[in-house]
């Protein structure tokens, strides 16, 4: 369960003051699908980011599985990031001189997990997105459709409970993109996990359980 | 993260990067290079110092000198302070001293001066410096490499370094020396001369300045066999031993001398009183003086029983009124020059290495401006800053690390050059032992690494905690 109360955050761009956040509060149940929209500037990455635990709120409380961590430490707060929480970025961030096998390793080993254990359950994530024949391929020479899906498994590496893709699909073809989406909302069904996905594609949307819309820091 | 991961992905990260991250390296390895060679030869330096010490037993030894405001200095054998000041060595003093506790043995010593030293039917010379000891004591531990050490019959025989044969450009093995001679050039004066062989010639009655001047600078050679070769190191090498009793008569002069003015003279002088005088014709007669009856011994070496006790027996000595030399004392005040030239050397050594380590400064700079959007990837997947911090600081450790690995390497490889170069030409920078330079003790390599990757990460640290302090939704989004 997250519950966001209040939430407000500001941004100050050239000595202007911008609202990325404003007041928002919201109810995200376990194992949904939470489709976000809106134009650029309207916010949704940083909400995104809030429940994350990439970024903090200025005010407000955000609350997971009962822990506020909007007030938590770095140590904590990475700690969630590392343990419940996956990204998926729109540009995939890869770690252009590792392996697959290696970037899918890279939350275990802040997780502390030893170096033979990091590779069996890289390599069995990579299995569960379709990569077993890529393993050792580099992202140079994998398609943007499996470097999504490198992505993908290294988000679901630590077994987290929250899945936040930003724009998944932004650098796909819409036939990978379909692809992409597939994989998430199996997920999603199978596995229980949270998906909360900003979109400005409609027929990602679509795909959701719930579809929120920001405008100018607000959900609408 | 364990340890053995950080290591890792900072070596991973350094590899990326192979040209810069070796350039770094090779700055740290100039800096700990210098560092390194200067220690190292200091530390030989002192090390073939004791060794030498311990080799002649210069350790239980104290030199008794006749100035008792004499300062220690770096001759082992031979006398310092002001040699007509103080009270004179003679039997009576080495009677009295063999009777101070815990000596052990005691040889008196003379110096006597002769000009120059060479293998007879060669033209090579080198200073004479000769010592005259009593070959019945056992205070020297002379390491003799051929032939045999001095016995108390032994007149006109000497013992003589190695440097010496060295020096003679004799190029064959130095057993071959056994047996040849050496001649000891000695001074001869104006109607005057050692007391060996013919006797000098007798002056003239009419003799002037001219026949004066050209007696002066004439010197006899005096012969004496090799009977032993040692090698002594580099404290003395250019010493050379023979039998006191000799050295006594090498220090014996005989001079002409006439019994009163001569004739002009005598009339002059009376001339002045107004009175009339008949000269009388002066008579030469042939004085013979001895060195040592007018000056007594130049030292006396005592040998101590045990290491332990040479400050008392140092202490007595100086109480009847003599100077006392001892090796350590002279070793504590080498030991104090070396210590100031490794203060500079280290300070020249220190200013290479914070150059080496602005490197690194920069170099993790540039590193942490090229991850950007990698160290958001990793906040994002669970990195603390403090992870972010240290494995920055850490791959910076790893360059100071490499660099005094690499420098390591290189002083063994240069040592091993030293080595090769000494052996086969005999080479030698004064009293540098070069061949020992690459023999590093166990705690200098600890040292040098572990300081050189301290070094490293004190550099990182700056750029470390920039890269920890970035904000990961930043990161991610640079481009």
């Amino acid at each position: 369960m997250i519950e966001l109360r209040k939430v407000s955050k500001i941004y100050e761009l050239g000595g202007e003051k911008i609202n990325a956040l404003d007041n928002v509060s919201l109810n995200v149940d376990n194992g949904d699908f939470l489709a976000i929209m809106g134009p650029s500037g309207s916010g949704k990455s940083t909400l995104a980011n809030i429940i994350g635990g990439l970024d903090s709120p200025d005010s407000g409380q955000v609350i997971v599985d009962d822990e506020n961590i909007a007030d938590m430490n770095d140590k904590k707060l990475s700690n969630y990031r590392n343990k419940k929480v996956g990204f998926i970025f729109q540009s995939f961030n890869l770690q252009p001189t590792l392996t697959a096998v290696e970037n899918v390793s890279i939350p275990l080993l802040f997780a502390g997990i030893p170096p033979g254990q990091r590779k069996k359950r890289a390599v069995q994530c990579l299995k569960a997105v379709g990569l077993e024949n890529r393993l050792n391929h580099k992202p140079g020479q994998l398609s943007g459709g499996q470097r999504q899906r490198v992505c993908i498994a290294r988000a679901l590496v630590n077994q987290p409970s929250i899945i936040i893709a930003d724009e998944p699909t932004g650098n796909l073809d819409s036939k990978k993109g379909g692809e992409v989406v597939a994989l998430l909302k199996s997920l999603n069904r199978q596995e229980k996990i949270t998906l909360v996905v900003i979109t400005h594609d409609r027929s990602v949307a679509d795909e959701a359980r719930e579809v929120l819309t920001m405008k100018d820091g607000r959900l609408t | 993260m364990g340890f053995f991961d950080y290591f890792r992905v900072a070596l991973k990260n350094l590899i990326r990067q192979k040209t810069r991250t070796f350039l770094t390296i090779i700055a740290i390895t100039v800096g700990s290079l210098s560092l390194i060679l200067m220690a190292s030869i200091i530390i030989s330096i002192r090390q073939s110092l004791v060794d030498q010490f311990q080799q002649l037993g210069a350790f239980s030894l104290v030199t008794v000198v006749k100035d008792p405001n004499a300062i220690s200095n770096n001759a082992l054998i031979g006398s310092n302070g002001d040699p007509s000041e103080g009270k004179r060595i003679d039997d009576t003093t080495l009677a009295t001293l063999r009777l101070i506790p815990h000596v052990a043995e005691a040889t008196p010593i003379l110096t006597p001066y002769a000009k120059t030293i060479r293998l007879e039917g060669q033209n090579k010379k080198n200073w004479a410096n000769l010592t005259g000891f009593d070959p019945a004591s056992d205070v020297f531990n002379l390491p003799v490499t051929f032939g045999r050490k001095l016995t108390s019959d032994d007149m006109d025989k000497i013992m003589v370094g190695s440097q010496f044969v060295q020096d003679m450009g004799f190029g064959g093995h130095p057993k071959d020396l056994l047996g040849q001679r050496v001649l000891l050039n000695i001074q001869t004066g104006p109607g005057s001369g050692p007391d060996w062989g013919a006797l000098p010639q007798q002056p003239p009655l009419n003799a002037d300045k001219s026949w004066y001047e050209a007696q002066g600078n004439a010197g006899i050679d005096i012969p004496a066999e090799i009977v032993g070769i040692m090698n002594n190191g580099t404290l003395d090498n250019g010493q050379s031993y023979i039998n006191i009793a000799w050295a006594r008569k090498l220090m014996t002069r005989v001079s002409w001398q006439w019994d009163q003015q001569k004739p002009e003279d005598q009339q002059s002088s009376n001339q002045k009183l107004g009175q009339p005088y008949t000269p009388s014709i002066p008579k030469l007669s042939l004085v013979k003086e001895d060195d040592f009856t007018r000056n007594g011994y130049a030292t006396i070496i005592l040998k101590v029983d045990d290491q332990a006790n040479i400050t008392s027996v140092a202490d007595a000595i100086k109480k009847i009124g003599y100077g006392a030399n001892t090796a350590k004392a002279m070793l504590d005040q080498i030991n104090r020059i070396l210590t100031m030239v490794g203060i500079v050397l280290a300070l020249i050594g220190g200013i290479s290495l914070f150059v080496a380590s602005i490197g690194i400064i920069n170099t993790m700079i540039m590193a942490t401006f090229e991850r950007v959007r990698e160290i958001g990837v990793m906040r994002a997947c669970g990195a603390t800053r403090g992870t972010i911090r240290k494995l920055f600081t850490f791959e910076a450790g790893l360059l100071g690390f490499w660099g005094g690995v690499l420098a390591l390497i290189t002083s063994v490889g240069l040592g091993q050059v030293a080595h090769l170069i000494v052996n086969k030409t005999h080479a030698s920078l004064g009293n540098i032992p070069i061949e020992k330079i690459g023999n590093f003790p166990w705690w200098l390599i600890v040292g040098v690494i572990v300081f050189t990757s301290l070094l490293g990460m004190v550099a990182g640290l700056y750029p470390a905690i920039r890269a920890s302090r970035m904000d990961p939704v930043e990161a991610l989004r640079y481009e």
